[in-house]
């Protein structure tokens, strides 16, 4: 404990306070430096064991399952389940104040879909991105919609949203999905008040743009590049972070050569022009599909000593990469997984060795599958114990590479893919406490399933998440022993969160299996084909009396 | 008659119908996250080792699932291949084996070639050019062939002769001014009105925004003299346009 404190100067808690989440969860990753860490204390080690459900909310439909991080402002809880569903809920009963369901067209019908992983709030509104590409917003107290604009025609991109938007300023920031299909990726910025599109930042640059060149022939316009997940932001440095997905068609690059900027990259931009500022690109000329799409980390802490701000992103080959978030320099990269083999390691630079592509028109033995080392789940930071606690996956793949065209608004994939177990020890997840800057694993809690919620971490010193098969479980942030269990009866696949009202703090979490990767699940696991769907939010707290 | 029965049996069933099926399969249904090596699952439905009716399997392959991932592939291979496909998906009914082919995709064919646009080659540049991603481009406005967001007027129900002018028009009728309450002023198009509600596209900029504004709100809708259609084709140049009306006309004239 006294270590603990000492951890934590002056300086350094100061700076906490802007990341850290108290009775609100104002934001898609808590704050907007995504630590996905909770203030509060009230429910904690010596305690959590009598932790109780309080209310749990229906959304109503099942399939895609629940895949969403609830928000919480001024004691009122803002939610988006599958088809676009949005609730406004009274945080400490689960009464619903307004509802408000988006109508999607009959005809979806591209690989991303149904499901939703939040909404943003703020300026009085609510704000979501469409399974058909429209950014909507909401009146924050009444639900009605305020307006509505097109993204890019769906059919034609074969892209979409899903992730959560971001606000910055007067400004609401939504990526697209998209890595997949023959598309070019972006981030677009709408005004808050008028709907009116403000800047759009393509991921992949066009003729006479520096980076340009990074591609061969016509493929930068079906490069793929999407910002499928949400970014963070620095209001000291005024950067907008973003991580960009795998470069398309995911396995064949035969037609892309280069090293295919900006792609697996994660880029910093100007919140207000939507200007490039600086970019680390994390895997040049991606054949694996490994986006570095996922959560960008905003943390300070030391590196040789010296005091730095750093952003640690988690890629889908499962690297996580820790760069200065003032200019992008390399800092460290450590794996999550301990069966990986698409490359030998990360050089001192940043560079990618002993890269093991995947032949085109052979089968190869690759792992991470496709699925990732980890998943798009989110991890948890700490200021408490100063560790990062996120999951890894050990899984493999046989994928065989063949040429493809792109086709404007399909899929554009270049392969076909099964998995397969790790060639030494079985498939599975585990959950993991790490030193953020070297990647020192201080614990390891096993799973027989992958684990594909997010994590979410307290003053309580506790981490909290799911299992595929229902489990909604509290771990001891300090060695990771279980101290609770709750069995929710779905799987689960979305983001828990920690908040307050009227001094009494709950815990959130989603429950609802489904999405993407539940369905693959069933090749290495085929009992988890009859795993039940669901779409349900669970609240806990301790009972009245031990407050 | 006979004959040409049986002939058309043996072009959509039987082991040729299912090596075609497999084939469109390997290269269309099981790539990316969908169905998987051989029907095995992906993110979509195993479809290995279970029976479907074969009504039901062409019905779906062609017209898609409403609501999900499922697309219509009517418009994206023949009937002759989707029935080569159900036949094949309807051979994987009695597949006990838990693995499937190792390498089920033969290298350089590459995905089934997608039926492109059918129009004459004059149009084909306008077509593109209509929904030219990489530009502001007519379908963040217009729908036109399944391409395209239907906001502005359906340009298939224009005279031919008056596109190009309308194109090019200074003014257009149907735009008006939206004067608010808080003072703000924009060019908008009617949408709608419903109950106290009045929705408004809000022409400013591209794309437009679709405003539902409270009724009370709006103080005044009048004809608007200063927005210009022609402000928002300036990525294009009077050629391309011209080459945009060509391929307009012809859709027009399939209408």
């Amino acid at each position: 404990m006294t270590r603990l404190l000492l951890l934590c100067s002056i300086a350094f808690c100061i700076s906490a306070q802007e990341n850290v989440t108290r009775s609100d969860w104002p934001h898609y990753g808590g704050q907007r430096s995504a630590w996905r860490y909770s203030a509060l204390d009230q429910i904690n080690r010596s305690n959590v064991g009598r932790l109780q459900a309080v209310w749990a909310f229906q959304t109503g439909k099942v399939e895609g399952g629940f895949n969403a991080t609830p928000l919480v402002v001024d004691g009122v809880m803002y939610v988006s389940s599958s088809w676009n569903r949005i609730f406004a809920i009274q945080a400490d009963t689960g009464t619903e104040i307004w509802h408000y369901f988006y109508p999607n067209p009959r005809e979806i019908g591209i690989i991303y879909s149904p499901w939703t992983r939040g909404v943003a709030v703020g300026a009085g509104r609510v704000f979501t991105g469409t399974l058909d590409n429209y950014v909507v917003a909401l009146d924050q107290k009444t639900g009605r919609e305020l307006w509505r604009v097109n993204v890019e025609d769906m059919r034609q991109c074969g892209c979409n949203i899903t992730g959560a938007p971001l606000i910055v300023k007067d400004k609401v920031i939504v990526g697209v999905t998209g890595g997949d299909s023959a598309h070019r990726g972006y981030l677009t910025a709408f005004d808050v008040n008028t709907g009116r599109r403000a800047w759009r930042f393509w991921t992949i640059p066009g003729p006479g743009e520096k980076g340009h060149e990074t591609w061969a022939g016509d493929s930068w316009k079906y490069g793929g590049g999407a910002t499928w997940m949400t970014g963070s932001y620095d209001p000291e440095l005024n950067l907008l972070y973003w991580g960009v997905g795998n470069a398309a068609a995911d396995f064949y690059g035969e037609a892309r050569k280069g090293t295919n900027l900006y792609t697996d990259s994660i880029i910093a931009l100007d919140p207000d022009t939507g200007k490039l500022k600086w970019f680390h690109q994390e895997i040049p000329h991606d054949v694996w599909d490994f986006d570095a799409a996922f959560e960008c980390v905003l943390l300070d802490a030391p590196v040789n000593g010296v005091e730095r701000k750093l952003l640690l992103n988690v890629n889908k080959g499962g690297y996580t990469f820790v760069m200065d978030r003032t200019n992008g320099e390399f800092v460290s990269a450590w794996p999550v997984a301990d069966n990986i083999n698409w490359i030998h390691g990360v050089d001192a630079k940043g560079n990618l060795v002993g890269r093991n592509e995947p032949t085109v028109g052979k089968t190869s033995l690759m792992c991470p599958s496709i699925g990732g080392g980890r998943q798009w789940n989110h991890g948890s930071y700490s200021p408490r114990t100063g560790r990062f606690y996120t999951t890894g996956i050990e899984w493999c793949e046989e994928v065989t590479v063949s040429p493809e065209d792109p086709k404007e608004g399909m899929n554009f994939f270049g392969a076909v893919f099964r998995l397969k177990p790790p060639l030494h020890g079985p498939a599975g997840g585990h959950l993991d406490a790490y030193d953020p800057v070297t990647g020192k694993r201080f614990w390891s809690y096993p799973s027989k399933y992958p684990l594909l919620a997010s994590q979410l971490s307290t003053a309580g010193d506790l981490v909290f998440t799911g299992d595929p098969e229902g489990n909604f479980f509290a771990l001891d942030a300090i060695n990771g022993n279980k101290l609770w269990s709750f069995p929710t009866g779905s799987g689960h696949r979305g983001s828990s969160i920690a908040y307050s009202v009227n001094g009494r703090q709950y815990i959130a979490t989603p429950s609802g299996w489904g999405s993407a990767l539940a369905g693959l699940l069933p090749q290495l696991w085929p009992e988890t084909e009859s795993f039940p769907p669901g779409s349900t939010l669970f609240v806990f707290a301790l009972p009245p009396e031990e407050r | 008659m006979i004959a040409w029965a049986l002939l058309m049996a043996q072009s959509v069933a039987g082991p040729a119908a299912i090596a075609r099926g497999e084939q469109i399969f390997a290269q269309s249904c099981s790539v990316g996250y969908c169905h998987g090596v051989a029907g095995a699952a992906g993110r979509g439905p195993r479809l290995r080792g279970r029976s479907f009716a074969k009504d039901y399997l062409y019905n779906v392959t062609r017209d898609g699932i409403p609501s999900s991932a499922m697309p219509a592939w009517k418009d994206r291979l023949t009937d002759t291949d989707i029935r080569a496909v159900v036949e094949y998906v309807a051979s994987l009914a009695t597949s006990t084996d838990p693995a499937p082919p190792a390498n089920p995709m033969p290298p350089g064919i590459g995905p089934a070639a997608m039926p492109g646009f059918k129009g004459p080659a004059a149009a084909a540049r306008g077509r593109e050019l209509f929904s030219d991603p990489v530009r502001e481009n007519c379908g963040v406005c217009h729908a036109v062939g399944g391409r395209g967001i239907a906001i502005g007027p359906d340009l298939t129900a224009s005279k031919p002769a008056e596109m190009i002018n309308a194109i090019g028009a200074t003014r257009s009728l149907s735009v008006m001014t939206a004067k608010l309450k808080t003072g703000e002023e924009f060019p908008a198009l009617v949408a709608g009105r419903s109950g106290d509600q009045v929705q408004l596209y809000d022409l400013t900029g591209l794309p437009p925004v679709l405003r539902s504004l409270l009724s009370k709100d709006v103080v005044s809708l009048v004809p608007n003299a200063s927005w210009r259609h022609m402000d928002f084709v300036k990525d294009y140049s009077r050629s391309e346009l011209e080459e945009i009306v060509v391929y307009l006309r012809w859709a027009a004239a399939r209408r």
